[in-house]
């Protein structure tokens, strides 16, 4: 078998993340079933055995699928129209979904605070159009956790499909319109299979990204909300609990995991037809 | 023509301030072939597409079969299109991007099988009915493209340049069979390039274009020897052809005066008017003693092209409006660059156009 040189090139990457990635990664789930007294299940037995941990496992899992699939809703189409835009538009458009990664997650939520307070530009608004009658609480209410997790993570949603969609022939439409199809039997069968690595990429990042998130839902809710990352932080810095920090950390890992593999396992099956 | 097929009227279409269709208008026969020749960005591909229903026109109407078509969308139209690149779905196998059409009109899979296979042998890819389309050659992909179109049985089909993804020597012989395909299959065609010769090959008559209007619309041998403009004389063909002006008129015929001597034509221009004179390379013999009805002029060989069937003198002309080349069967002993040469040409041979 011939060597590619070239692939000598990748070593230094494939180093440093075996390093500072796979090396802790592996650290971590060992400490996850390895005790003072030798092997054991104990870090997931309490973990999964307690009805508390069980609800933050579902609680993240279910802010993560509302966030992966907001973003899916606004960002599919946010793509198409960024890849469609000419010229000065295109660049109004990519500053207005990309603007917000430069700004800081702190400017952000305090931001959001202006926007959600109970004297907020939102409340002012809904009130002067007479939708209400008195100021609605929005600040430190599911509503606005998703709405803040969508806008945090719109971007990683929007970057793969747009990378993907502005490749896509614009004459493949075009072709299935002489053959008789009809607009939506043209997405359907064309247009949406083609764009499938984008939207597999876009969900895999925005998933785990989000079943991972930290600082956006404690900004936006206080204590009272506890994701997994939350928890996983408390076992390792405040109760010093490493194996359940640990198992905590390889759950976490599973799932994202799980939805990446079935992303991409999906696109096999939708994108052959 | 009587029955026709396809019928445009007053075309108009512009992009921004940019009019690229200029109230076109052309009727095509059924079961005819057309080419619209014409150079690069006159239109040709917008004229498709705004026939196809991919693009609406800004004015004028598009009727095939009797039937105006303007106000339907693409796939309402059942006009077939092969595109330039053929634009394939690159995620379907040969078999599944012929059956996508008959699948996007709701055909059964029971019923669309046959007509799938049928499709696949008319183009000779049985074989590679489960291929990717994407591992196919050029050739290859032109014919998939054109079954894929055909299988849908449109009423009327477009292909836009589908050879100029081919090497030279295939495309010659893609012309010929595509040609006879299309003939045996019955359909009435437009086929859109802008090489002259393919424009030859595989048409019935040909629609030259010219920034957004069809300059003349004709078999190719009127084209060729009644060329209604000075842009079509050019377009098809090469030509010798001279400036001059007006001398005497009369009777159906000029006299003009040029560069290389005194040269009389059929036509009808006003003494002192500025005109160009022209004849055909072949039409063109070396004789100082010619029979009668002809026009001699002596001129002085630049260059000597060997074309193995005949060849070709260039004339030594200074450069602008005229430009000459003849050619003939064989070259005569001692005619090379620089030789002095006596040329004769039948005067009902001879054009004369205004000049640009
Ligand atoms: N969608 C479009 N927007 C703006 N200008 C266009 C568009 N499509 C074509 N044009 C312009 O119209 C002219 C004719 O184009 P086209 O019909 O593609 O020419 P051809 O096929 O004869 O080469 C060109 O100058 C081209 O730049
Ligand atoms: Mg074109």
């Amino acid at each position: 078998m011939k060597r590619d040189p070239l692939g000598l090139l990748a070593l230094p990457g494939v180093g440093y993340l075996a390093l500072v990635f796979l090396a802790p990664l592996l650290l971590l789930l060992w400490s996850s079933v390895r005790g003072p007294e030798g092997w054991t299940l104990d870090g997931y037995v309490r973990l999964l055995g307690d009805p508390y941990y069980r609800g933050v496992i579902a609680a993240s899992l279910q802010l993560a699928l509302i966030t992966t699939g907001g973003a899916l809703l606004l960002g599919y189409p946010a793509a198409f129209a960024l890849a469609r835009a000419r010229g000065g538009w295109q660049v109004v458009l990519f500053a207005l979904i990309f603007l917000p990664l430069t700004v800081s997650i702190i400017v952000k939520s305090f931001g959001w605070g202006i926007v959600l307070r109970r004297d907020g530009i939102l409340n002012w608004a809904l009130l002067n159009l007479g939708l209400i009658e008195r100021p609605v609480r929005m600040i430190f209410t599911e509503g606005a956790l998703y709405a803040g997790m969508i806008n945090v993570f719109l971007p990683f949603m929007v970057l793969p499909i747009f990378a993907v969609v502005r490749m896509l022939d614009p004459r493949l439409p075009d072709a299935a319109a002489t053959l008789g199809a009809s607009p939506w039997f043209s997405f359907r069968r064309v247009t949406l299979p083609l764009s499938l690595p984008g939207v597999v990429a876009g969900v895999s990042l925005v998933f785990s990204l989000s079943v991972a998130a930290y600082v956006t839902p404690s900004l936006l809710m206080g204590d009272r909300y506890m994701t997994m990352s939350m928890v996983m932080a408390k076992a390792f810095l405040n109760l010093r609990d490493w194996q359940l920090g640990a198992a905590m950390a390889a759950v976490l890992l599973a799932m994202a995991l799980a939805v990446v593999v079935g992303a991409a396992a999906l696109q096999r099956r939708l994108g052959g037809r | 023509m009587n029955d026709q097929h396809l019928a445009v009227r007053g075309a108009s279409k512009r992009f921004g301030t940019a009019s690229v269709l200029d109230d076109l208008s052309l009727a095509v026969a059924r079961g005819e072939f057309v080419s619209l020749l014409g150079p690069s960005g006159c239109g040709k591909t917008t004229l498709l597409r705004c026939i196809a229903g991919l693009l609406r026109l800004d004015a004028g109407s598009i009727a095939v079969a009797g039937r105006d078509i303007s106000a339907l969308p693409a796939h309402r139209r059942n006009v077939g299109v092969v595109f330039q690149n053929y634009a394939l779905f690159p995620h379907l196998t040969v078999a599944q991007n012929i059956g996508f059409g008959l699948r996007a009109q709701g055909v059964r899979a029971a019923e669309a099988a046959p007509r799938i296979a049928e499709a696949l042998a008319l183009v000779r890819m049985a074989e590679f009915a489960d291929r990717p389309v994407t591992a196919l050659s050029g050739g290859q992909q032109q014919r998939v493209a054109v079954a894929r179109a055909l299988v849908v049985r449109p009423t009327l089909l477009l292909l836009d340049e589908p050879f100029s993804a081919l090497d030279r020597k295939l495309r010659e012989t893609m012309q010929v069979e595509l040609k006879h395909l299309l003939r045996e299959v019955g359909i009435t065609a437009i086929f859109v390039t802008h090489d002259q010769e393919e424009a030859l090959v595989v048409s019935d008559r040909i629609a030259v274009m010219n920034a957004g209007r069809i300059e003349q619309l004709a078999d190719p041998a009127t084209l060729y020897q009644r060329p209604a403009s000075l842009y079509v004389l050019d377009f098809v063909g090469q030509s010798m052809r001279l400036g001059g002006t007006v001398s005497a008129a009369g009777l159906g015929e000029v006299t003009v005066e040029t560069r290389l001597g005194t040269v009389r034509a059929p036509g009808a221009f006003a003494p002192g008017s500025r005109v160009v004179v022209a004849v055909r390379p072949e039409a063109v013999t070396l004789t100082e003693t010619p029979p009668g009805g002809r026009n001699t002029l002596a001129a002085r060989v630049s260059e000597v092209s060997f074309l193995g069937s005949r060849t070709q003198l260039h004339l030594d002309l200074p450069a602008g409006e005229d430009r000459g080349v003849v050619e003939l069967p064989r070259l005569p002993p001692g005619i090379g660059p620089g030789s002095a040469v006596p040329l004769a040409f039948p005067i009902a041979d001879t054009m004369v156009f205004p000049a640009a």
